[in-house]
């Protein structure tokens, strides 16, 4: 077991060395953080409305400012994060778990089941992610758990994909031949040989992943599909705000800020997991 | 002749073929061979003779598509192997019969450790519970000459000696009858590959494991087997004792086989080769597969395929010399 902990310390101190992604953890913790703690972080509620204040500048009372029914920008900024990670990381388990599923069983069997899985994936894939997720999302209804179900969806023929090319390598390596020779099944072989081998590749794809499901939710919203108001979501706040921009162009700026660096915060620590997690750079 | 009645394994015409785009490729061409408890039989050929694809079939593991068993029976104690149900053969696999694969150095899962490897086996035959398994795999790596301490370390950490002795370990961690081992030895330098099998030999002595041995070195076999088998072109051309096939060898194929090597005593320029290659498997000659290369030629090789011939008990000469 402590050998475990030293391939994880290794990891870890390659992930280290690399600066941007240090400083996309760094930035992801604060993020997720932030979305914890949002009750104490928070200066107003989130939906409390005033309208003697609508539409300020930011200020030492508003750092973000207030929208045009005088709500706080930067507490429903904050709120924001918790249903933007929610979305991103909740949606995007179910997809990768999914997807992955039905890769590694599409690349280990081959054949007829490979063919079946592959071109539902296809079908998945030749229509482009978001128009897929509207699709998706109109037909079960605006709302949260739709939004995910839409998101997840859309995410699932990414993991399949990845999933089934990297199966494919590990399937013909003499070690799985080994496992056969020793007695061992089919179910045995694709979770305890073939999962543990493809992992890291899976790994990058969802951290990477996050960022397109945040955004993709964040766009839901924004076209009034996703999550319902008052719940403050980054995608919802740029739409509802995006009449004001000419004069009031803070209350764009903050929500989109928000989901640009969450997004850009997963993608350098993706960049940097792909790096680390890579055994031909051992060293 | 008593132990002859009830060998451990016995194979009755065995064909497998492989049917792929380039056609029909007749990988094991109808063999047979008896092996009884405790012995060791060398099965020797050259590449492609067809000699893995045997063992797969006796480990009912030939890749199926494009394999396929046309014909034959697999008998262990009696039972047929290749009649048992798909969990029944998973159970066979390991505990029954187990196998040495040829390169230590991709036999072993990469991310899981050696110790855990063998107790994989254990768990999955013997039902021992996780502690129980451990235990047993750290006495297995003992067993191979590795310190148990070592029992938590990944492959990547070991030489390829070393893996090949935890492979060793885990054909050998749950007693098999039958152990096959194709070609333990290629995949090491010498002085490591004599150390592995005299391993092998000692373990399946102390056990009484029968085995196959799938080489190409006729040297190793002299040294660890008991009974040889010389397949050509998917078929077994020559069989016996191991001095039967050794000292009165019959086969035109065998003997050249033995004329090809270096010998100390006698001073040589060059090697005696036979001359030719193998036979594409997809199509083989009409008649003896061995006429093209063979200096004994008749023209009756051409036409007719020779049957199994017992010269002498238990030498068995598959050419139409001794017919």
């Amino acid at each position: 077991m402590a050998k475990k902990k030293g391939q994880v310390r290794q990891i870890w101190r390659r992930l280290k060395k690399n600066r941007l992604s240090m400083f996309g953890l760094i930035t992801l913790i604060i993020i997720v953080l932030a979305a914890i703690f949002a009750d104490f972080i928070a200066p107003y509620p989130y939906d409390l409305q005033n309208y003697s204040v609508a539409k300020q500048f930011p200020s030492l009372e508003h750092p973000f400012g207030t929208d045009n029914y005088g709500r706080d920008i930067f507490s429903r900024v904050i709120y924001g994060t918790r249903v933007s990670l929610q979305i991103g990381f909740i949606s995007l388990t179910a997809g990768a778990l999914i997807g992955t599923i039905f890769g590694t069983v599409s690349g280990y069997f081959g054949g007829r089941t490979d063919t079946v899985i592959m071109r539902f994936t296809d079908i998945l894939m030749s229509i482009p992610k978001v128009v897929l997720a509207i699709a998706i999302a109109s037909t079960l209804g605006p709302g949260l758990v739709n939004a995910m179900i839409a998101v997840a969806i859309s995410s699932i023929p990414n993991f399949a994909r990845v999933a089934r090319a990297s199966t494919l390598t590990v399937r013909d390596q003499e070690y799985i031949e080994a496992a056969r020779a020793i007695g061992a099944g089919n179910f045995r072989i694709i979770f305890r040989h073939i999962l543990p081998n493809i992992l890291a590749p899976i790994i990058v794809q969802a951290t990477l992943g996050v960022g397109i499901s945040i955004i993709l939710a964040a766009s839901l919203s924004f076209l009034g599909l996703g999550v319902e108001p008052p719940t403050p979501e980054w995608g919802a706040m740029l739409s509802a705000a995006r009449t004001f921009i000419r004069d009031e162009w803070y209350m764009v700026l903050f929500p989109g800020l928000a989901i640009m660096l969450t997004v850009l915060a997963l993608n350098l620590l993706g960049d940097g997991l792909r790096d680390a997690l890579d055994p031909k750079l051992k060293t | 002749m008593n132990d002859k009645n009830n060998p451990l394994l016995s194979v009755r015409n065995l064909t497998i073929h492989y049917i792929t785009d380039d056609g029909l490729v007749k990988a094991v061409n109808d063999i047979s061979f008896d092996l009884e408890k405790g012995k060791t039989l060398g099965l020797v050929g050259e590449t492609g003779a067809g000699k893995t694809t045997a063992a797969f079939g006796i480990m009912n593991l030939v890749p199926d598509p494009p394999g396929k068993i046309i014909s034959g029976e697999i008998l262990i104690n009696g039972k047929d192997i290749l009649k048992l149900k798909k969990n029944e053969s998973k159970k066979y696999r390991g505990k029954v019969a187990s196998m040495i694969l040829q390169d230590p150095m991709t036999a072993l899962n990469p991310i899981i450790t050696v110790g855990e490897q063998i107790a994989e086996v254990c768990r999955l035959h013997d039902k021992l519970s996780k502690a129980d398994a451990y235990i047993k795999a750290a006495q297995m790596l003992e067993l191979v000459g590795i310190p148990s301490d070592r029992i938590d370390e990944y492959p990547h950490q070991f030489s390829g000696g070393m893996k090949q002795r935890v492979v060793i370990a885990i054909a050998l961690a749950c007693n098999p009858q039958l152990l096959i081992a194709d070609e333990p030895t290629t995949a090491l330098d010498v002085t490591i590959q004599a150390q592995v099998l005299s391993l092998i030999g000692d373990l399946i002595k102390k056990y009484e494991t029968s085995m196959i041995l799938i080489t190409h070195d006729l040297g190793v076999v002299t040294e660890i087997c008991d009974k040889v088998a010389i397949m050509y072109a998917g078929q077994i051309v020559e069989t016996g004792d191991l001095e039967a096939v050794y000292e009165h060898t019959k086969h035109p194929y065998t003997k050249g086989l033995f004329g090809s090597l270096p010998s100390l005593s006698a001073k040589a320029h060059r090697l005696n080769p036979i001359y030719g290659s193998m036979p594409d498997p997809t199509n083989l000659p009409n008649g003896c597969a061995f006429h093209p290369r063979c200096p004994n030629k008749m023209p009756a090789c051409e036409n007719r395929a020779p049957t199994n011939t017992e010269l002498e008990s238990g030498h068995f000469v598959r050419c139409l010399l001794y017919e």
